[in-house]
Parts: structure tokens; sequence; C-alpha cells
């Protein structure tokens, strides 16, 4: 179940969950219903990409546990969460449990398109950004422990004098070194290998939420 | 004097003479057995006069009685013509002096609605039988009193019922106590059911939510393929039979919920047992589903109809069934069991409800009865104590028993069964209300 972008909705409720996929389908969304967490878990593989829409009060394995199922795998789906009553404490447990957006039943059907819009793009964001770090890590790979050495000096704003002294070798090694370094990982500056060594330190929070 | 010579005269002399000697002695024994039979005269005479008095003075005494009794005593032909009454009769039905009744019709004095069933009982009661009965009298001064009577036949000589003898007490000030006990109980009984509705308003809401969402998702979805065009007609149309569909079951959620919370009570009559049952585990649903409790229902195929209040009935079911969903709720759920079982025995409808929870101790077994006793943290402990009053009123019995094999509690009631004239609409007076 790969490639196009699908929108996951559980719910037990077998009237919601066919409703939901009739609006949806209206706008063009590719729709799949499970009717618990455990039936979505059996089937997902975590290679499709789209949102996750969640009845919060569904039976058998609770929507939270489910949220720390994906975090455990790693998979970014994100997770919009509905509810038939406004419960405040379970919202909050949802939203610190990584939901990006919370819903009263029975709602407006705008309000929740344009949440799982935002989800999809987010969807798309986070799969790019984790290309992104897959690449950078396999550069990251490439380097020498010596150039690897060089380079987090570099980053850390040492001159290429400073380095040499600090690694008893000489300024023309380092420059070596720091061109090897800037090859392997595809960059072309100093502030571009920054920027990369930042997103490799911090991998999970550097992705731009549409949210914030 | 002269003697006659003359032998004839002799003779005849003699003659005379013996004639009135024997005269003499038969006058003599004669009057002997007039002084015995006078005396014997005498003696009945004086034992006569004796039963007489100790008659009229039995009577008396009997008279007495009747008069000083302070319940109504009275004789009534079959029309209804009262013949007798005694005072506290008389004070009943506010009568100066007996002449104001006696001889009048004792129908007119018996409020309307009861004139029927009161006439019914004097036909039995000129054809042999004897019987009791509640009804309402209006007095000669017009106040409503309730009376209770029993009545028998009172006969003459010849064991032909002559009159209806009816012994009538006043029963207003039990009937407005009883009335009262009911108002209080039933005023309890809804505000356990209000407090139940609350504790669940949160899971009810959700499944009142689920059509209502539904229904939007249905509409916006038709309206959105309206506009641009898309959707056939087909397609439309079976999502709007969906929105209508979904539309009815929001309705009976509400008409259910709001027969629960409803002060107006369904009359005392006969009643469906099952479809009770599967009303109140209609409300339960949602709890069911949140705590992932496996419900097993066994109804006795054929069961008769039983004889209450319908709400009441489904409140016991619903209080009995959410506390076993909570009492296991410290079992892994694939353990979590829950049977809800119908029967007949011993002439009585029998509802079991039985969960595989922890269980309880045989000591706290007889405390959860109690009221204000709770093992719950959260639990008022009324729910069990008023259950039980409903289940009493109802002339049943609730009683919980630990499970054979050790693994939780069973809660088991009676209810009476109803009779064939009552599933035919004929309801007894004495659950009137």
């Amino acid at each position: 179940m790969a490639g196009q972008q699908t929108v996951f909705v559980i719910d037990d409720d077998q009237a919601v969950r066919e409703s939901l996929h009739w609006l949806l389908e209206s706008v063009g969304h590719r729709v799949c219903g499970y009717s618990s967490a455990r039936e979505f878990l059996n089937v997902y593989d975590g290679t499709t990409p789209g949102c996750l829409v969640l009845d919060v009060r569904i039976p058998g394995m609770s929507g939270l546990e489910l949220q720390n199922h994906l975090l455990e795998r790693d998979w970014c789906l994100p997770v919009i969460i509905v509810t038939g009553h406004g419960d405040v404490p379970m919202a909050v447990r949802a939203m610190k449990a990584g939901a990006i957006d919370f819903l009263q039943k029975p709602y407006n059907d705008q309000a929740l398109l344009d949440r799982i819009q935002l989800a999809l793009e987010l969807c798309r964001q986070r799969r790019h950004s984790h290309r992104e770090l897959a690449r950078i890590q396999a550069n990251y790979r490439q380097l020498t422990p010596r150039e690897r050495e060089v380079a987090a000096h570099v980053v850390a704003g040492k001159a290429n004098k400073v380095i040499a002294i600090k690694l008893g070798l000489s300024p023309k090694t380092i420059e070596v070194h720091r061109a090897n370094v800037m090859f392997k990982m595809h960059v072309n500056s100093l502030s571009e290998l920054v920027q990369v060594w930042m997103r490799m330190e911090t991998p999970a929070t550097n992705e731009a939420s549409p949210f914030s | 004097m002269d003697y006659p010579a003359n032998p004839f005269a002799w003779a005849l002399l003699s003659t005379v003479l013996t004639l009135m000697a024997g005269l003499v002695l038969y006058v003599t024994r004669l009057n002997l057995r007039l002084r015995h039979s006078k005396r014997v005269l005498e003696n009945e005479i004086g034992e006569r006069c004796r039963a007489e008095e100790k008659l009229a003075e039995n009577e008396n005494r009997l008279r007495q009685i009747i008069a000083s009794e302070p319940e109504c005593v009275k004789l009534q032909t079959l029309d209804g013509i009262l013949l007798e009454m005694n005072p506290a009769g008389l004070a009943l039905l506010e009568a100066g002096q007996p002449g104001d009744i006696i001889g009048t019709s004792v129908y007119d004095m018996v409020a309307p609605e009861f004139r029927d069933e009161y006439r019914a009982l004097t036909e039995r009661v000129f054809a042999g039988e004897s019987g009791v009965m509640e009804f309402q009298i209006v007095s000669l001064k017009g106040r409503r009193c309730w009376m209770e009577t029993h009545a028998v036949p009172l006969r003459d000589g010849r064991d032909n019922v002559i009159a209806l003898l009816g012994i009538t007490r006043d029963i207003t000030a039990r009937k407005h106590a009883e009335d009262e006990v009911r108002l209080h109980y039933r005023e309890l009984a809804h505000a356990a059911r209000v407090n139940t509705m609350g504790e669940m308003a949160s899971g009810l809401a959700h499944e009142l939510n689920q059509p209502l969402a539904a229904i939007a998702n249905y509409s916006r979805g038709c309206l959105r393929r309206i506009r641009s065009g898309g959707g056939t007609v087909e397609d439309l149309t079976q999502a709007i039979e969906q929105v209508c569909q979904q539309a009815e079951r929001a309705g009976g959620i509400i008409s259910s919920l709001r027969r629960f919370v409803g002060k107006e009570d369904s009359p005392h009559r006969t009643q469906d047992l099952h479809a009770i049952v599967r009303e109140a585990m209609l409300i339960a649903g949602p709890e069911v589903k949140l705590h992932q409790v496996n419900v097993r229902l066994s109804l006795a195929p054929g069961m008769p109809h039983v004889l209450g209040h319908a709400i009441q009935i489904e409140q016991v079911v619903l209080n009995l069934v959410r506390n076993a969903i909570e009492a296991m709720g410290n079992v892994p759920p694939e353990r979590r069991y829950l049977t809800l079982r119908t029967y007949v025995a011993e002439g009585k409808a029998v509802v079991e409800v039985r969960d595989t929870g922890s269980g309880l101790a045989r000591e706290m077994q007889s405390r959860i009865f109690e009221p204000f006793f709770t093992t719950k943290s959260a639990g008022m402990g009324m729910g069990l104590p008023i259950c039980r009053s409903i289940v009493e009123a109802h002339g049943g019995a609730l009683i919980s028993l630990s499970n054979p094999n050790g693994d939780g509690l069973t809660f088991r009631f009676t209810l009476c069964l109803a009779t064939e004239e009552e599933i035919d609409g004929w309801t007894t007076n004495r659950f009137r209300d």
C-alpha cells in the first residue's frame, strides 16, 4: 500500500465511517476506513502517506495507545482527533501525544477538510524532511573519522589554523580535509554545512509545522 | 230419718252412695293430675321466661356490641337498599340519624368510578361468596373517603341469602400514607435515574453525536457533489437514505433517554420483560463498548409478561449492568463477560446479571444493600438500596450471590408474572395509581 496519499479513518461506528468516506471522496481524497486501531495496525505498514482521522473513544486499543505506536515506529502519519463529546483531559493527552488537531463531532465539514489538507501537507513535509535527513546521514557516513573531527571544528566556527594546532596537523592538511567534507556533504558554503549539521543533530524537531 | 223399707230403695241408695264415692275418688285424682300439670306448666313458663330474658339479654348485648363497634356494620339488599347500620356507620357517612339513610341505596354513596365493582361484589355475595374491596365513598356532606369492606352473605333458617352483611372501615389515612410513601419512593427512583444519566452523559452524548456526525457528513458530501456536478442520482439517493436512517437512529436514542429520565412513569401493568432488558442494554451500550465487555444475553424463549413499571424495572437492570461493568474494571478485557439471563422459577420471572469481576467477600455482600455503603470511589451507595426497594415494591426480591467458580458476582431479582386476565388488560385495584 504505497503511493497516493490516503485519509485513514478509524471509528467503530459504521455509519460515521461510511459517511466520512462519502464526504472525503467528494473532494477527491482516497479514503480507507477501519473499525479499530488493531484493524488498522494489522494492515498498515508505514509506506502509504496520508493522515489519520481518529475517534478518541474507539473500543479496544485507545487512540492514545495508537498514537504511541505510530511514534515508536516513527511513522510520520499526522493524527486528527475527533470526538463526540468535549472531553478536555482526553484532548490534552491526545495533543501531547502528537495529535495535530482536535475536532468535536458534529464538526463543520470545511473545518475538517481544511485540517485534512494541512495534515496531508504536513505528511508531505515530514516525509520530505525524513528523506533529506536520510540523505544527509548517508553523506555523513562517507566521511572518514578525521574528516568528521575537522568538520565538527569547522561547524563550531574555528579557523583552519586553530584546528591545525588543536589536531597537531598542518593547515594545508586541514584545508584538504575541509574540501573533502564540503564535497562529500554536498554543500557549497560554510553556512550550508552548518545548516545540514544542525538538521542532523536535531532531526525530530527540525520541521516546519503549518500549525505553529 | 225414715229408712225406706223397700229393699229396692236400699239398693238404689247403696248404688248412689257407691257412685258418689267413686266420683269423689275420680275428682280427687283429677285434681291431683291437674295440680301436677299446673306445676309442670308453671315450670315451663318460668323456663321460657328465663330463656326469653336470656335471649333479650343476648340480643341486647349483641346490639350494644354492634352499636359500640368502631367500624361500620351494615345490612343491605341485592338492590343496595340499606336495611340496618350501626352508629359508627352513620358517623362515617355523616348521617345525623338512621332515618337519613336507612332505606336508601348504598350505591349512591359509592364514588361513581367504583360503583360497577361494588355492584359486582354485592352480586357475588348474594351468590353465596364473600369478598373484600377497597373503594371510595362520598359522604352525605360530600366528603370523599377511602373504605375497605369485608362483605359476607347473611342467611335465614332455610339457608337463603337474605342480606349482605358488610363490615367497613375508613382507610383514608392509610391510603394517604401509602400515597406519600409511593410518591417519595418514586421521587427517589426518579432522582436515581437522573443521577445515572448524569454519570452516563458523556458516553451517551457520544452515542448521540455519532448519527448526527454521519448525517452532517452525508449531507455535506451530497451538497459538494451537487455543486460540482459530480455524483449520480443513485449515489445521492443512497446517501440521502442514509441520512434518513441516521436521523431515525438519533431520534430513537433521544426518545429512550427522555423516557428513562422522565418523571411520568408508565402505569403499573403487564410488561414485556425482554423488551425492557433490551432497552436497558441499548442505554448501557456506550459503556459496554468503552469497557470492552463481552455481553451474553440468554433470554428464556416464551417468557410470560410481568407486572410492574417498565421504567423502574429498566432502571434496576441498567443499574445492575453498570455495576457489573464497573466490577470487571480490574480484569483483562478478554475475561470481561457480562451474562444476562432470564427464566421462570417458582411462578416468578427471574432476571440474573452475572459478571466475571473480582467478586465480593460474604460480609461485604450483606452490606451492599445498605444505604450509603459503597465499594466505589465515586459511588453514592444508593444504587442497590433503590434497586432493592423497587424490586420489593414489585413484590419480588433482589439478592447477590458469589459465582460458584469464585469469579465475580451474580445479582438475581424476581418479578411477579402477569395472569391471563391481566394480560387481557385488566389491572388490579391494589396497583391503581
